[in-house]
C-alpha cells in the first residue's frame, strides 16, 4: 500500500492500481458505503415492489413466528429473545448508517429513555402496561426529536460525538442524586406491572418463548417500513444527502428535513425495542442508557454488515448467542472486538455483505459470462476506484 | 470558595490536558479518532502498578510510558498506516474494537479487582497551600502536567520535528511531497501520544482507584475536550482539557447533580457556536 509519504508520478501508473489515492479522507462515513456498503438503489415505489416486499414480510412472518414451537429449551428461546430486541436497536442504528452515512453512539437515549418513561409511568402513575407502553414510545420519540434538531446538521466524526455525548449526559443524569425517585440512580427500577398487556399477564411477558410474537411482528413489520422508505422516493433524497449533501443542497433541496426525519424514525424504532426490553424484563437500569450497551449494538450492526437491512438484524442475533456463549468467561468483548477489528478491515461489507457477494459469484458463474448484468453488484464497486461519484439524481423527477 | 477544590480541579485539569493533547495529536495527523485513548491510560495505569508495588514508582514513571510507546507503535504499524485511506469513522470503530481488547487482556492478566497504588515516600504527605493543607502528591501532578505540557509546546513550536509534525497536520500530502516522512512523523506522534497517555495512567494511579473501567469513564470525558479544543489543536485541548477541569470540579460544590453535566452542555454549546471547536480549523 502506498503512503502520502511515497507519492510520486511514476507510482501512479496504471500498473499500480491499489496506489492511487482511495476516496478523500476527510469524506466521513460515505467513504465506507460508497465503497463496500452501497444499498440497493432507491427506485421510487412501485406496486410490484411493495407486493414483493410484503410477500416476503409475510413469509418471514410466519417462520419467524414457528421459532418458539421449534427451539423448545427455556434457556435458548430467551436468548434468541434477548436478540430480537438487540435487532432492534441495531437496525435503528443501521438505517441511518445505511441510508445518511451518519454512525449514532447515542441511540441508547431512545432505548433507555422510553424504557424508563414506561417505568416511571407505571411506578409513578401506577398506570397499565398498554397506556405505559405507549407514553415509553411516545417520550422516545419526543426525546429523538429534540437530539435531532441539536444532531442532524453535524456529520462525520462531529454527529458520532454529538450523539455519543448527549446519550451520556441522559446517562450521567439517570444516575445523580436528584433523579433517583424516579430512576433508582445505579439501583435501577423494578417495574411491579398491575394487569396484562395484549392479554399477557406480566408473568408470560417475562418468558421469552410466550412473548415472542409481540416482539417477532412489530420486527418483521418495522424492518418492512424501513425498507420501503429506504426504496422510496424519500430514500433517493437521503441517497443525495449521504453522497453529497452540498450538492443536494446546491440543487435546491432541504437536507435538514430528509435528515430529521430519518433519525426521528430510527429513533421511534429503538423507543419501541426500549420499551419491549422493559415490557419483559420489568426492569430497567442505567445499563440500557450506557455507552457500552451503545456499543454493543454498533458493534452488532458492524458485524452483521451496515449496507443491508438484513445486516443488523443478523448482526443483533449472533451478537447474543455469542454473548451466551463467551460471557461465562467474561471474554465477549475480547472476541467481539477481535472480529470487529477483522470485519472492519477485511470485510467492510460484514457478515451478510460476505454472504451476498459469495453468492452473487456463484450465481454469476453458473450462468456464464454473457449473463445479463443485475444491479450493479457490490464487486463492480470494489473494482473501480473512483466509486466516490454519486448516484447521478434528476432534482426534477425526485422533487416531482 | 474552597482553595482545595479549585486545586482538585486544576489536577483533574492537568490530567485531562495530557490525555487530550495525545489524543489531539493522533487525530490531527493520522485522522484517527483513538477510541482506545481510554484503554491505553488504564494499562499505563496497571502497568504502574506492577512495576511501583514490585519495585518503584519512580521507575514505573519511565516504564509505563516506554511500554506505551511500543504499543503505540504496534497500533501505528499494523492498523493506522494500513487504514489510512479509509474514512475517519471507520478508523475509529476500528480503535473501538482495540479498546475492547485491550480492556479484556488487562482483565486477563491482572483480574477484575479495584487495585491501589500507594503515592511514594516524600510525596505521601501533606504541604500547606496558601494556608491549606493539601496531598502533596496531588501538586506533584500538577506540577508534571504543567512542565509537561510546556515541554510539549515547545517541541512542537520550536524543533524541527515539531515542524514536520504540524505541517503534516495540516496537509499530509503537501507535506509529503515537500519531502517530510509522513510515516516516521507518525510513528512519532502515535508513540508520543500513547507514551502521554500511559503517564496520564501512571500519575493517576495513586489518587484514582486502578480499575478496568477507569478507561471507559474518563474516554468520553477526553473526546469531549478534543471537541471542544477543536480537533487536532494541541493548545486548544490543553486549554479546555484545564478549563474543564476545574469548571467541572468547583461547579460541583455548588450543584452536584448539574455538575456532571457540564461537559455535555458546554460541548453542544462550543458545536452550535463554532463546529471546528474553539481552535478547529477545518469545519
Amino acid at each position: 500500500m502506498s503512503t502520502p509519504g511515497s507519492i510520486s508520478p511514476v507510482e501512479a501508473g496504471p500498473a499500480d492500481a491499489p496506489t492511487v489515492p482511495g476516496p478523500p479522507r476527510y469524506g466521513g462515513l460515505s467513504g465506507m458505503v460508497a465503497r463496500h456498503l452501497r444499498p440497493a438503489p432507491a427506485t421510487g415505489l412501485t406496486r410490484p415492489l411493495v407486493l414483493r416486499g410484503a410477500l416476503f414480510a409475510l413469509v418471514l412472518l410466519g417462520a419467524g413466528l414457528a421459532v418458539p414451537y421449534i427451539v423448545l429449551d427455556r434457556f435458548w428461546i430467551g436468548t434468541l429473545f434477548d436478540g430480537l430486541i438487540l435487532a432492534m436497536l441495531a437496525l435503528s442504528i443501521g438505517f441511518l448508517a445505511r441510508h445518511l452515512g451518519l454512525i449514532s453512539l447515542g441511540h441508547t437515549a431512545f432505548f433507555g429513555g422510553s424504557a424508563y418513561a414506561l417505568g416511571i409511568a407505571v411506578t409513578q402513575w401506577g398506570w397499565s402496561p398498554l397506556p405505559a407502553a405507549l407514553f415509553g414510545v411516545l417520550a422516545g420519540t419526543v426525546l429523538s426529536v429534540v437530539m435531532g434538531l441539536l444532531v442532524v446538521r453535524a456529520s462525520g466524526m462531529g454527529f458520532l460525538m454529538l450523539t455519543l455525548a448527549l446519550g451520556q449526559a441522559l446517562y450521567q443524569f439517570s444516575v445523580q442524586q436528584v433523579a433517583i425517585p424516579w430512576t433508582g440512580a445505579y439501583d435501577g427500577l423494578q417495574i411491579p406491572f398491575e394487569g396484562d398487556f395484549l392479554g399477557y399477564t406480566p408473568r408470560e411477558m417475562m418468558a421469552g418463548g410466550v412473548f415472542w410474537p409481540v416482539v417477532w411482528i412489530p420486527l418483521v413489520l418495522l424492518a418492512l417500513v424501513l425498507w420501503l422508505v429506504g426504496r422510496s422516493r424519500f430514500g433517493t433524497v437521503m441517497e443525495g444527502v449521504r453522497e453529497n449533501e452540498e450538492r443536494m443542497r446546491f440543487s435546491g433541496f432541504n437536507t435538514f428535513r430528509p435528515r430529521l426525519i430519518a433519525f426521528v424514525l430510527s429513533g421511534f424504532v429503538a423507543s419501541v425495542a426500549g420499551v419491549l426490553f422493559a415490557l419483559n424484563a420489568a426492569y430497567v437500569s442505567p445499563d440500557t442508557l450506557g455507552f457500552l450497551k451503545a456499543g454493543d449494538a454498533l458493534t452488532a450492526a458492524i458485524i452483521g454488515g451496515l449496507g443491508f437491512l438484513a445486516g443488523p438484524l443478523v448482526g443483533g442475533m449472533l451478537y447474543i448467542v455469542a454473548q451466551s456463549e463467551f460471557n461465562a468467561g467474561g471474554n465477549l468483548h475480547l472476541y467481539m472486538g477481535i472480529v470487529l477489528i477483522v470485519v472492519l478491515m477485511f470485510l467492510p461489507g460484514g457478515i451478510v455483505g460476505m454472504v451476498v457477494r459469495g453468492a452473487r459469484r456463484i450465481l454469476r458463474r453458473r450462468s456464464g459470462p454473457s449473463a445479463p448484468d443485475g444491479p450493479a453488484g457490490l464487486e463492480d464497486r470494489a473494482k473501480d476506484p473512483f466509486v466516490d461519484e454519486p448516484a447521478a439524481i434528476d432534482p426534477q423527477e425526485v422533487a416531482r | 470558595m474552597n482553595f482545595a477544590q479549585v486545586l482538585n480541579g486544576i489536577a483533574l485539569g492537568s490530567l485531562l490536558m495530557i490525555l487530550s493533547s495525545g489524543l489531539s495529536m493522533i487525530y490531527g495527523l493520522r485522522g484517527v479518532t483513538n477510541f482506545a485513548h481510554g484503554a491505553l491510560y488504564m494499562s499505563g495505569a496497571y502497568v504502574a502498578y506492577s512495576v511501583s508495588t514490585n519495585v518503584s514508582f519512580w521507575l514505573a514513571l519511565v516504564v509505563a510510558p516506554l511500554v506505551l510507546a511500543v504499543l503505540g507503535a504496534l497500533l501505528e504499524l499494523v492498523f493506522f498506516r494500513r487504514l489510512q485511506h479509509r474514512s475517519h469513522i471507520e478508523t475509529g470503530l476500528v480503535t473501538f474494537g482495540i479498546a475492547m481488547v485491550i480492556e479484556r487482556v488487562i482483565v486477563l492478566i491482572w483480574g477484575e479487582r479495584t487495585l491501589g497504588v500507594s503515592a511514594p515516600a516524600g510525596l505521601d504527605g501533606s504541604t500547606s497551600v496558601l494556608g491549606v493543607g493539601y496531598p502533596t502528591y496531588r501538586l506533584f501532578v500538577i506540577g508534571v502536567a504543567l512542565a509537561l505540557a510546556l515541554a510539549l509546546v515547545l517541541w512542537i513550536r520550536r524543533s524541527v520535528t515539531g515542524l514536520h509534525i504540524r505541517a503534516a497536520s495540516t496537509d499530509v500530502e503537501t507535506a509529503a511531497i515537500l519531502g517530510i516522512n509522513v510515516d516516521k512523523v507518525s510513528l512519532i506522534v502515535v508513540c508520543v501520544g500513547a507514551a502521554l497517555a500511559g503517564l496520564a495512567g501512571t500519575l493517576a494511579a495513586p489518587y484514582v482507584s486502578v480499575s478496568p473501567s477507569m478507561g471507559v469513564s474518563i474516554l468520553v470525558t477526553v473526546l469531549i475536550v478534543v471537541v471542544i479544543g477543536g480537533a487536532g489543536s494541541i493548545g486548544g485541548a490543553m486549554v479546555a482539557g484545564m478549563g474543564l477541569g476545574i469548571v467541572q470540579t468547583v461547579g460541583a460544590i455548588w450543584l452536584p447533580s448539574v455538575a456532571v453535566l457540564v461537559p455535555y452542555a458546554a460541548l453542544v454549546a462550543v458545536l452550535l457556536w463554532r463546529p471546528a471547536g474553539l481552535a478547529g480549523r477545518k469545519a
